[in-house]
């Protein structure tokens, strides 16, 4: 029972952890890199814009309305001859903002429900479960218009109204992913043990089931932005002079034969935007599966 | 003989099958555990043997409550387990742990080795700071981990080696029963020496008392002081080892020994081997009288009326078969 | 007369992003019409990799055969098109697999998977095909077969799919069947069932068998001669009487001496073997079993020995025994 027989032991491949491993492998993952990259000079372009601009978002300048993109304005201006760059980059902040800070209801919401459903099991699950069916099954735009309507205008409550209606889906993966966890050794081991509920589902239930709920957050996100664009073009989104690619499109929406870079440019941030955080979810759902090691 | 540590009563376990739409409404039961007696004594490895559908991982569960039994007692230091409830086994889960089958999955894979060693002792908030790194690394030390592996996590150790992280978790509290379920099955044969070999070694050292599940027979042997042989749900024949081995009497015993090939080819070419007939049953269907008789060679007339008793054969020796005058109910 | 089916210096190696793992390091075996033999070892040895390398089933592009031949009735099978190794596969060399729960598919009857290799290999019909697929799984064992042949694998038992495996693997019948570990998953009195029943059908369709596994009593009864592999090669082989009673390597006979037998009295101790197996992707330079081996000499770790015959038809690859230095009896 010697230690001479470990000489032979733990392999002479490189340690690392679970994470350093998924790090790796995302890292190879060039689409997943190219979109997070993308995300983060969006992000830094979107702080600093000051710095990048001279425009505010909100000046007007009703001299040089709808002018084509020149030296003087990157990306032409707009109908109130607002500079389009500099909305664009304002826009961002909006646009991200949303995308990850409805996030922040979304697990707050869905993660107890999903936790405490696929944990208990039995009624208590039936019930939640039925719960989260029922919110399924509400037309998403209309409850948002609903809630608006009762909150009110902000970009608070938007991301409110938005997270109120997505957090169903984190609410389903959480309790399945409880589930399977729930039936593995290494829980039944920590019940023998005298674990109890609450001890096993933060200590081992949901560390497991992070891979999939991080990718579920990931692809989370473009929708959250998506519904934020689309709210605005209807106009029921953020309220100006608040920057919005939304309110962009649907204001350039109108002059979209004689100016089309108007609409162009913000739907064309609009769609790499959702791209990026698209490549880089599935380079997340790769790179966390358990399975593709070796 | 030494003290009983654990005495099981008659325990049984149905897991009922239902059907319905709006309002499930049970059919059937299936009787995975059906009235199992035994008892276990301090420092001793009772070993359970018997085929898949047998009900042996069921019945090891239901002694630690993992699984609520349906009826029947389990009896540890003059208290009924089965009536206690899960905040009050806490306490008692201490001194009765568990190693499972399969080192993959019986080990968090987000923990350290160090972590899994002293999950037992966070949970019951024994020991803090040096004192729990000390004892963390004496249970490494006494399955054979050298002490630097405390960082790594389960997947950088081979099978063999988790196995003995699942042995030392067990250990960490001195239980006096620990259930091991199956486990040697799912590694090397090299391995599996090894670890039998640990097993024994500290039955000797701390006096604990092991329920040893398994479907290999000469392992068993190896271990065990006293052997249950079940099927489908019931015992069939208890023993002490040398007896079993040397005469079986229950037919189901003598045809699983038979069906055990020697690794010696001269020993082989001379052996005949009982090949039972037909398949196991399906435990929601079980046979009437026997259960084992529609696959039992020597099975008469009376056999698939009469459901034959755990009777005494002598000299400690149980069986479960109409063959023998004292199984009559 | 020369073997059915000879591996020669076979070499099939995994690229992964950690390095080549050299499953199969230099293999070579035979097997001769009608013979059952054994490829005995532990997990990672090399055993499943190599016979699946015979009906080139290693998937790629991760798994490479990278070198060596396998000659089948006199043709290399590794210089055969696709095409013609798939009408190989089945029709003159089957593989009964280890888990018939995922080997068998689940939406597609018994009786249609059994009769699909008739139909691509022998042309028959889909009638003509299910009712030999009756008739073979009446041949396996199978009760009231003409109504099991419209049955899904998930209402077979574990042993019953087993013997459908079978079923599918002798329809065309072949002239070499190789098992890859049978009855690991199946108990032990339907492990006896499944192996009598393979040993009865081999011979009365005098196919040959390579039996791959890792259970010491299997091999004992059923073959007739036995190759011992560790870490991608083979070690020792010979008759299953010579290499049983006079193990020339070190594993061979450590593996004899770990395992408890029924048939000798109890030991109060077993003799396991220490250590672990070598990472195959970074082997140590010299023998691949030196660092567990008690016996080991300094030639054990400068240069790997190679197999040579130590005494007629048994060969083992261990300077020791090639010295004549040990006699390794089994404890």
């Amino acid at each position: 029972m010697a230690i001479s027989e470990n000489a032979a032991n733990v392999s002479v491949r490189p340690h690392h952890t679970l994470w350093g491993d998924a790090w790796v492998r995302l890292r190879r993952n060039k689409l997943a890199m190219a979109g997070g990259i993308f995300i983060i000079l969006l992000s830094l372009a979107a702080i600093f814009a000051p710095l990048i601009t001279p425009y505010s978002f909100s000046h007007q300048d009703l001299t040089a309305i709808l002018q084509n993109p020149s030296a003087k304005h990157w990306l032409g201006t707009d109908g109130l001859g607002r500079d389009v760059f500099a909305r664009l980059l304002y826009g961002a902040r909006t646009s991200l903002a949303v995308g990850i800070f409805t996030q922040i209801i979304v697990l707050g919401i869905g993660l107890p429900i999903g936790a405490i459903a696929g944990y208990a099991g039995g009624t208590v699950d039936n019930v939640l479960m039925r719960f989260v069916d029922f919110m399924y099954g509400f037309p998403d735009i209309l409850l948002i218009i609903l809630i608006k309507a009762i909150l009110g205008g902000g970009i608070y409550q938007l991301f409110f109204a938005i997270g109120l209606v997505a957090w169903v889906d984190i609410a389903r993966l959480v309790r399945g992913q409880m589930m399977s966890v729930k039936s593995r050794d290494f829980v039944a081991a920590a019940r023998a043990m005298g674990g109890m509920g609450p001890y096993i589902t933060e200590r081992h239930l949901l560390p497991n089931s992070l891979g999939p709920i991080i990718v579920s957050v990931t692809f989370n996100v473009p929708r959250a932005i998506f519904t934020e664009a689309a709210l605005s073009f209807i106009g029921i989104g953020v309220r100006p002079p608040t920057p919005s690619w939304g309110s962009m499109i649907s204001d350039g929406y109108a002059v979209i034969f004689s100016s089309w870079y108007q609409v162009f440019f913000p739907a064309l941030a609009i769609a790499l935007l959702m791209i990026a955080f698209t490549f880089l979810g599935d380079g997340l759902r790769d790179a966390l599966d358990p399975k593709m090691r070796h | 003989m030494a003290e009983i540590v654990i005495e099981v009563n008659n325990l049984a376990k149905y897991f009922p099958v239902t059907q319905g739409l709006f309002h499930q409404k049970k059919i059937a039961d299936v009787k995975a555990v059906d009235g199992v007696s035994f008892t276990i004594h301090k420092g001793e490895t009772l070993g359970l043997v018997g085929e898949s559908g047998c009900g042996k991982t069921t019945l090891g569960k239901c002694i630690l409550q993992l699984i609520r039994p349906t009826s029947g007692e389990v009896i540890f230091e003059s208290r009924d387990l089965c009536e206690l409830s899960d905040k009050e086994l806490v306490p008692v889960r201490e001194k009765l742990q568990i190693i499972f089958q399969d080192p993959y999955d019986s080990l968090d894979p987000r923990f350290t080795a160090m972590d899994i060693i002293g999950e037992p002792l966070r949970i019951h908030k024994i020991s803090k700071g040096k004192e729990y790194n000390d004892r963390v690394s004496e249970l490494l030390n006494l399955v054979g981990l050298a002490p630097y592996m405390a960082e790594r996590y389960p997947h950088e150790f081979s099978g063999g080696q988790r196995q003995r992280l699942g042995i030392a978790r067990a250990l960490a509290l001195q239980p006096q029963f620990i259930m091991c379920d199956e486990p040697i099955s799912a590694l090397d044969v090299s391995i599996q020496a090894q670890i039998i070999n640990l097993l024994d070694d500290l039955q000797q050292k701390f006096g604990v008392a092991y329920l040893f599940i398994s479907h290999d027979l000469s392992v068993v042997r190896h271990l065990s002081d006293r052997v249950v042989v079940m099927y489908l749900g019931k015992v069939m024949e208890i023993s002490n080892r040398d007896e079993l081995y040397k005469n079986p009497l229950h037919p189901y015993t003598q045809a699983l020994l038979s069906a055990v090939p020697i690794p010696d080819p001269a020993v082989e070419m001379k052996r005949e081997v009982i090949v039972l007939q037909g398949e196991v049953p399906s435990p929601m269907n079980p046979p009437t009288g026997c259960v084992f008789h529609p696959r039992c060679y020597r099975a008469f007339a009376d056999c698939s009326k009469i459901v034959p008793l755990l009777a005494d054969a002598g000299g400690g020796h149980q069986v479960t078969c109409l063959l023998y005058k004292t199984s009559w109910p | 007369m020369a073997p059915l089916l000879e591996v020669r210096n076979l070499k099939t190696y995994f690229y992964t992003q950690d390095g080549v793992v050299k499953a199969v390091d230099d293999v070579s075996y035979d097997v001769n019409r009608g013979e059952t033999i054994a490829l005995v070892g532990e997990s990672g040895c090399g055993k499943t990799v190599s016979a699946l390398s015979i009906l080139r089933l290693v998937a790629e592009p991760a798994g490479k055969i990278v070198a060596g031949e396998i000659m089948f009735n006199g043709n290399d099978l590794l210089k055969l098109s696709n095409e013609e190794m798939r009408k190989m596969r089945g029709a003159k060399i089957s593989i009964i697999f280890q888990e018939p729960l995922t080997s068998l598919n689940p939406v597609l009857t018994i009786g249609r998977q059994i009769s699909e290799g008739l139909e691509f290999h022998k042309n028959m019909s889909v009638h003509q095909g299910m009712q030999e697929a009756t008739r073979l799984l009446k041949m396996v064992g199978i009760p009231h077969p003409e109504r099991r042949i419209y049955d899904y694998p998930h209402q077979f038992s574990g042993g019953m799919r087993q013997r459908a495996m079978i079923a599918i693997a002798i329809a065309c019948q072949p002239q070499l069947i190789i098992a890859d570990e049978p009855t690991t998953v199946v108990d032990v009195t339907i492990q006896a069932q499944l192996l009598e029943l393979i040993r009865n059908i081999t011979k009365e369709l005098d196919t040959a068998l390579i039996l791959i596994t890792h259970n010491l009593g299997i091999v004992a009864r059923y073959a007739k001669r036995v190759f011992v592999m560790y870490a991608g090669n083979i070690v020792e082989y010979g008759s299953a009487m010579d290499v049983y009673h006079y193990p020339c390597h070190p594993y061979t006979a450590g593996l004899l001496g770990s395992v408890p037998r029924l048939d000798e009295p109890r030991k109060t101790r077993l003799q396991p073997i220490e250590g672990q197996p070598p990472d195959l992707i970074s082997p140590p330079i010299g023998c691949s079993f030196q660092a567990r081996c008690a016996y080991s000499i300094s030639t054990c770790q400068k240069e790997k020995p190679q197999l040579s015959e130590l005494t007629p038809n048994h060969y083992a690859a261990c300077w020791v025994s090639q010295k004549g230095l040990r006699q390794w009896q089994k404890l």
